[in-house]
């Protein structure tokens, strides 16, 4: 028989995984979502899809490096808590007489497996992730996936150095830890209460004041954005940690003045089992809550940016094929269009002017009704041989312009916003009355071009005659997609003859294709790191709340058995279980949901109107934002509350 | 053997110190078995922390086998514990991940020792203490008398030359505390094992051949077995705890 030093560490390792198998589950899909990443990163099909991904790898890396961070932290805080509970396993080490050093290499040793199997099993998983995410990219791209499974030595390289840094930074200060320990503390830490932080009710209730104060002002601030983002999340974290740790030693304070209310029903058992680890409580709690802020907000602001990319794609995609420039830019506009008749196959096109009236009413009307922002200084209109002409060449039912009215083709918030407005036009010595609206996407999100800037209005040709033109459009619709060679090549040719010509923006160059290939690629640059970091932060949490909950298993269950014997029945000890875990995960939730909901709305309201509608709309965001976030954070507390019910109550 | 010279241990901070040990000194001999008795916060744990080490005095020293354990480096106090002390407490302290015969053999196997040694001296010590039967099995499949003489074979396998027990017979039934001082007596008497029990149970207490009686820190009486049968002890120990003034529960 022989017990070796990393015999007894691999033993360790594998109850470690067995007993915190939510911190294992977690750092296994770590691994995973690190190694799908990092694929992405390699990967040169997905660079291949347009020269806009080339900004995905730094990007990548960076939300990785957070990762990295976070998760060293979360590898950090657990091996810290595995030593606290293992204290008396480790003071019995050091009593038969093991050396600290000895103790910190076989704890080093246990950790180095844990996570080597949790990186063995995350490639794995890792890999099918990969595919997952690289369909995602391709349908964002409107290309065809194959799978094809492949293992990646750059990946698998990349990953792996993010998870010895990882196991580094925790395992260096772990091995600082064992090496200080008195074997005293640790084969008496057990037995230790954690006092409160703040003692005196004064300072407690003016701590409580003072961090809600602070909450609501900083909350204010994220919403007013630019830099006083800064100093609102400054003074959102001093809010955290104020509210929790006041609160948190103002609970038995309270409950000791009100022994009525106290040793009513199980409040006594549920406070005591809350209040027992006060101190840390406090600031876990804070901690935990000030990860839920970010990762709320992040996937907040991750969908706000989906939504922004897509809006706007959603706003102007109906031809194929849009150039404009005013009366400067006739040489883009002729070179332009000699490139295209050369070079791109066309099903139609249609050259006109974009007029512009004296007087403004229709937009004066819609600037106080909604939060339209002008481009124009005049109402912008088109003629009805033009627009009815572009009807046809997209395809939308036909319309009919009554003598004496004028029709507006309008974005449907315009719409919304010019409800009761029944202004008439004068044109040239007539007078026009509202006819109808239509509301198809017709590009009109191309600021100072376009079919009118959110709005255009309609009228006989005849009377445009006399009106200054602002711009002249060219739309077409190809046979065959417009290729991002052909779109560069143009904007070249567009940038060269303007800067030959030292005029700056005369001339707008729109391609479906290309527009909707930047959305693309700014989802994948931006908006997936977003989620991968959201993710990972609700994991992180919602892990270490988890492992905090499980750790105590133990004392529950001796807790729950001896309540057992005086006579607690089933039925009352699991309301007892629930109420104390609905408390103790709720309490985190509920800043981060208040915080969250209003700067996710106040970020999502900053976006041009028009664009966050239908999926995007800033209570869709709010909601999906909420969802998700629950839905990992569900999923965790399900976990918990399953296996600390099986373990904890007596049968 | 054992030296123990006006030891002082205090607890606390500036404002609130407690004074745990009040110049406690004593002597133990080669093959002796002293129990230390004293009601709830007189110091016993203490004391017995002091000595093996888990805790260190504020003034006074401890010589074993002249070598005072306060002036021994961290390497040389593993050793030191390895080598020379054994320890039984109250909860055992057996790893739940080890066989109840890799529990006693651990402290040999990490000193690098002959792995067929180690078995040997392991199935030798557990014949002994009568636990051959159980060494495959994990702490959490045995009783709680049967880990107690696991850990009383984890103390004196590597032939320690001082057994510290801390309340052993604390989590155990009285047949199983019965099983487990006849054990220790069998251990002190045949296996020439020195041991030093600290206890509140003057049941267990008069299995030693000595007792120090301890009371707010300081040694309040001394008290021999000398010829007395083990009956008559107890008497006589049940006496000196109604001087010493313990509760009812301390003393029963």
């Amino acid at each position: 028989m022989s017990v070796t030093l990393s015999k007894l560490s691999m033993r360790n390792a594998r109850r470690q995984a067995a007993d915190y198998l939510v911190y294992f589950a977690t750092i296994v899909l770590v691994a995973a979502l690190l190694y799908a990443f990092n694929g992405l990163i390699f990967s040169e099909e997905l660079r291949r899809l347009s020269k806009q991904m080339a900004i995905l790898p730094p990007m990548i890396v960076l939300a990785s490096i957070v990762v990295v961070c976070i998760i060293g932290w979360l590898v950090s805080y657990t091996t810290r808590y595995m030593l606290t509970r293992r204290s008396r396993e480790l003071g019995t080490y050091i009593l038969i007489g093991l050396e600290n050093n000895q103790v910190a290499r076989m704890f080093l040793l246990e950790n180095l497996a844990v996570g080597g199997c949790a990186l063995v099993i995350g490639i794995l998983l890792g890999n099918l992730l990969y595919q997952a995410l690289r369909a995602i990219v391709l349908a964002l791209f409107g290309a065809a996936y194959h799978f094809s499974l492949s293992i990646s030595g750059k990946t698998m390289a990349l990953t792996l150095l993010y998870f010895l840094f990882i196991y580094l930074f925790a395992q260096l200060k772990s091995r600082k830890r064992i090496r200080k320990m008195n074997i005293c503390q640790l084969l008496y830490y057990e037995r230790q209460n954690e006092g409160a932080v703040v003692k005196t009710g004064k300072n407690r209730r003016v701590m409580f004041v003072v961090s809600i104060i602070l909450g609501v002002t900083g909350t204010l601030l994220l919403m007013a954005g630019s830099y006083f983002c800064i100093l609102g999340i400054c003074f959102l974290i001093a809010f955290l940690y104020g509210f929790f740790l006041s609160f948190a030693s103002g609970v038995p304070a309270y409950f000791e003045k009100r022994p009525a209310r106290k040793y009513q029903g199980q409040r006594l058992l549920i406070f005591r089992t809350l209040t027992a680890k006060l101190g840390s409580m406090g600031v876990l709690m804070a901690t935990i809550s000030l990860l839920f802020i970010a990762t709320i907000l992040t996937v907040g602001v991750g969908m706000v940016f989906n939504g922004l990319y897509w809006g706007r794609v959603e706003k102007n995609n109906c031809f194929d094929l849009v150039l404009a420039t005013d009366d400067t830019g006739e040489a883009v506009y002729e070179s332009c269009l000699d490139y295209i008749q050369e070079n791109i196959p066309l099903k139609e096109a249609r050259s006109y002017d974009v007029y512009l009236l004296d007087t403004d009413h229709v937009m004066a009307y819609t600037e106080v009704s909604t939060m339209y922002y002008r481009y124009y200084g005049k109402d912008s209109v088109m003629k009805e041989s033009d627009y009815m002409a572009l009807r046809r060449m997209l395809g939308y039912p036909e319309v009919v312009l009554p003598p004496g009215q004028y029709l507006i083709h309008c974005q449907p918030y315009v719409e919304a916003g010019l409800k009761g407005f029944t202004g008439e036009v004068r044109l040239g010595g007539e007078v026009l009355k509202r006819g109808e609206t239509c509301t198809e996407v017709f590009a009109q999100n191309m600021y100072d071009f376009g079919n009118g800037a959110g709005f255009i209005l309609v009228v006989p040709d005849e009377l445009v005659e006399g009106c200054q033109v602002n711009h002249t459009m060219y739309v077409a619709m190809a046979r065959e997609p417009i290729t991002e060679e052909q779109y560069n090549k143009l904007f070249a040719l567009k940038e060269d003859i303007l800067w030959e010509q030292e005029i700056m923006d005369d001339a707008m160059l729109y391609v479906k294709a290309a527009d909707e290939a930047q959305a693309a690629a700014g989802t994948a640059s931006t908006v997936f790191p977003m989620y991968y970091l959201a993710l990972v932060l609700a994991m992180t949490a919602a892990t270490i709340l988890t492992i905090q909950q499980l750790g105590e298993a133990r004392h529950y269950r001796q807790q729950f058995a001896l309540l057992k014997k005086l006579g607690m029945d089933g039925q009352e000890m699991g309301k007892a279980l629930r109420t104390q875990f609905a408390i103790y995960y709720l309490m985190p939730a509920i800043p981060p949901v208040l915080v969250g909901i209003p700067v996710i709305k106040s970020l999502a309201d900053a976006v041009e109107p028009g664009t966050m509608v239908g999926i995007y709309h800033p209570l869709v965001i709010i909601g999906m934002a909420l969802g998700m976030f629950f839905l990992i954070y569900g999923i965790y507390i399900l976990l918990a509350y399953s296996s600390m019910k099986r373990s904890v109550l007596p049968e | 053997m054992l030296l123990v010279e006006n030891i002082e241990k205090y607890y606390g901070s500036k404002n609130n110190v407690t004074k745990a040990l009040d110049r406690v000194s004593f002597q133990v001999e080669q093959g002796e078995f002293i129990a230390i008795m004293g009601a709830s916060g007189s110091g016993k744990t203490t004391l017995l922390n002091c000595i093996s080490t888990i805790d260190t005095v504020s003034a006074g020293r401890i010589l074993l086998d002249g070598e005072n354990v306060s002036e021994l480096s961290a390497k040389e106090l593993a050793r030191f514990r390895r080598e020379r002390l054994g320890f039984v407490f109250q909860e055992f302290n057996l790893l739940d991940t080890l066989t109840i015969e890799e529990n006693i053999g651990l402290a040999l196997s990490l000193t690098h020792s002959d792995p067929g040694e180690v078995k040997r001296k392991v199935e030798a010590v557990a014949d002994q203490l009568g636990i051959r039967e159980i060494l495959g099995k994990f702490p959490y499949q045995v009783s709680g008398g049967q880990k107690q003489r696991a850990a009383c074979a984890r103390a004196m396998v590597g032939g320690q030359s001082l057994i510290l027990a801390d309340e052993p017979t604390g989590a155990l039934d009285s047949k199983a505390s019965k099983n487990l001082l006849e054990i220790m007596t069998q251990m002190n008497q045949n296996m020439g094992a020195t041991i030093l029990m600290v206890t509140h149970d003057a049941y267990s207490a008069c299995y030693a051949k000595r007792i120090l009686f301890l009371k707010d820190g300081r040694i309040f009486n001394e008290l021999l077995k000398g010829e007395r049968t083990r009956p008559v002890f107890y008497h006589e120990i049940l006496d000196v705890l109604a001087l010493l003034g313990g509760d009812v529960s301390d003393v029963i």
